[in-house]
């Protein structure tokens, strides 16, 4: 591989962990539903795989395994707890649950490992691994959408109550979108902790939600590939603006407040617009044509 | 008894850090991110000056406050209004507000940051806190000015919320911003009142946090943010009164924990709390019930 590979090893695997942190993120959202608990999701898989490799000795994928399921599974029941609430409110009591996951991990004795966190869970992850992985999950994703189940979301989310009509069950497609980011979330968390062998209480705060908003809003809210180039720009972002050195930070609030007010749709929806000018008249009305049916 | 005054001083501190916040919100519906940044950049400002200038207590909580409407009107012009008028209604642009919001905190926390190397700052005055004793209770005069400014914000605001006409045609815009236009309120003119009001009651608060801890970190505003969510949430949105509550529900709860010595548990106790109140009342205490906005 080239030079530019192995300089850059660690924040192409940022990269694709954050794509993960984001979609547990978007998954709800496409379903019409503000939940965070993606991000607690993260530290309990990230915990949870590191426990299963530092108290019970196993080794590196069924560790990441049980990390996932952890997650997803506390992700579903808090999904059916919270169900009732609405918006922001969602938003609220998704993120206290990420704060008490933190919380816990702080008082979890040699459990958790404490403030201090929780060392020593070193994984033999490659980079091959992950992109299987990444990539698995994108074609799932991309295979369910395709296959009429997107348009159901879409109508999920724009107008809960049509789709009821329309025979939807929404509370259903709801709990769903609630384990699909669980076990989103505990994958990024479990395959981040294990790639770095730690993860302290510190890591599984409020700043990744900003994290994982800021990706999607500025990608593209709408599908994977908007999330896959949030994650790129949030991540590349710094490297790039290192050039204007100590006004990086300033410039890079900047960016994002504008891309928030001259972005709609994110960068995905930009390159959208511009492959529209390019098509042909005839096409351009087809395309207009099939919008207006869906 | 002397932790009831503790609690009193820390829930009116939440109190006038999150009225701001709650007021933006419950009336015309944005989620201002920003607000956390705009307490501390007034604080710093209030720190430069008074680095210059001996300024007496009155000074800088003057400074601050004026700092504070300046930055929040200017989020506003520059920020959310460019947002809101690029989308098609107020829910569509409910995401990019909140991303706009954290991009535009980014620079003035990158600017102190960047001014005091991250390390906490404090105002040079010749104001010095006095201590009383009352009844054997222990009350500096700082946080008998966060009591009282706190009390009368809160009651101030809900009294002019209710009675005067500027606090009807607010309340209006919650319930209905479309109609509300049609009936002759100006939108745009009293969102930017409502912003710099917000603005400047986060000056205050952040010119007193400072004079009663001493000094302050530039990362401050985003604890207080998180917070401020949990209050306006816990209280019920659109409702001042109970954003009152709120604070110092949240202010009692937490300084409870810390009696008890369960110090490292105040954050899981305080959200366990929100997370309980929202199951048993999903509006919140005092909230309005559900309010369509379409």
């Amino acid at each position: 591989m080239s030079d530019w590979y192995y300089m850059n090893v660690v924040l192409i695997q940022t990269t694709l962990t954050t794509l993960l942190l984001a979609l547990s993120i978007q998954v709800p959202l496409r379903f019409g539903v503000f939940s965070f608990a993606g991000i607690g999701a993260f530290g309990i898989g990230g915990y949870g795989g590191a426990m299963a490799m530092v108290h019970l000795e196993w080794s590196t994928w069924p560790s990441v395994l049980v990390g996932t399921l952890a997650a997803g599974v506390a992700v579903f029941l808090l999904g059916l707890v919270v169900q009732r609430l609405t918006g922001l409110y969602m938003g609220m009591a998704t993120i206290a649950f990420t704060l008490i996951v933190s919380v816990v991990a702080v008082n979890g004795g040699d459990l958790t490992g404490g403030a201090g966190g929780l060392y020593g869970a070193l994984g033999e992850i490659t980079m091959t691994h992950i992109v299987v992985v990444v990539v698995a999950v994108i074609a799932l994703l991309a295979f369910t959408e395709a296959r009429g189940l997107g348009r159901r979301i879409d109508t999920v989310r724009e107008d809960p109550e049509l789709a009821n009509a329309l025979g939807i069950d929404v509370a259903n497609y709801r709990r769903l979108s609630f384990l699909v980011s669980g076990l989103l979330g505990g994958l990024a968390g479990a395959i981040t902790t294990l790639l770095r062998s730690t993860i302290t209480p510190a890591e599984v705060n409020f700043h990744l939600v900003i994290v994982a908003l800021t990706a999607i809003v500025v990608g593209g809210a709408r599908s994977w590939l908007g999330a896959l180039i949030g994650a790129v720009i949030f991540v590349w972002l710094p490297t790039w603006l290192s050039f204007v050195q100590e006004w990086e930070k300033v410039a890079y609030g900047f960016i994002v407040a504008a891309a928030a007010i001259y972005l709609p749709n994110g960068v995905l929806g930009v390159a959208k617009d511009l492959l529209h000018r390019f098509r042909t008249r005839e096409e351009r009305a087809r395309v207009a044509a099939l919008q207006e049916t869906r | 008894m002397q932790d009831l005054l503790n609690a009193a001083t820390l829930g009116s501190i939440y109190l006038l850090f999150a009225l701001g916040m709650a007021l933006v919100w419950g009336t015309i519906g944005i989620l201002n991110f920003a607000h956390g940044a705009t307490f501390m950049f007034s604080a710093f400002v209030g720190h430069l000056v008074s680095r210059e200038t001996e300024l007496p207590f009155l000074g800088v909580i003057g400074v601050a406050v004026v700092t504070g409407a300046v930055i929040s009107t200017l989020t506003q012009l520059l920020a959310f209004q460019p947002i809101l008028k690029r989308s098609k209604s107020q829910h569509h642009a409910e995401m990019r507000i909140l991303i706009g919001g954290i991009g535009v905190a980014a620079i003035p926390l990158a600017l102190a940051q960047r001014e005091t190397r991250s390390s906490p700052f404090g105002f040079t005055s010749s104001y010095k806190a006095e201590v009383f004793e009352i009844l054997g209770l222990r009350l500096t005069t700082t946080s008998a000015v966060i009591i009282v400014a706190g009390l009368a914000m809160g009651i101030g605001l809900t009294l002019w919320l209710r009675r005067s006409r500027q606090g009807l045609a607010l309340r209006a815009i919650g319930v209905d911003a479309e109609t509300s236009s049609g009936m002759g309120v100006n939108r745009t003119a009293l969102a930017l009142g409502t912003m710099a009001v917000a603005g400047a009651l986060a000056g205050l608060a952040g010119a007193l946090l400072t004079f009663h801890l001493g000094a302050i970190a530039p990362e401050t505003g985003d604890q207080l943010i998180i917070k401020a969510f949990a209050v306006i949430v816990l209280g019920g949105l659109g409702s001042m009164l109970g954003t009152v509550i709120g604070a110092y529900v949240l202010a009692s709860a937490e300084t409870f924990v810390l009696y008890m010595n369960w110090g490292t548990w105040v954050d899981a106790v305080s959200f366990g709390l929100i997370f309980l109140i929202l199951l048993a009342r999903p509006q919140g205490l005092l909230g309005r019930k559900e309010v369509r906005r379409t």
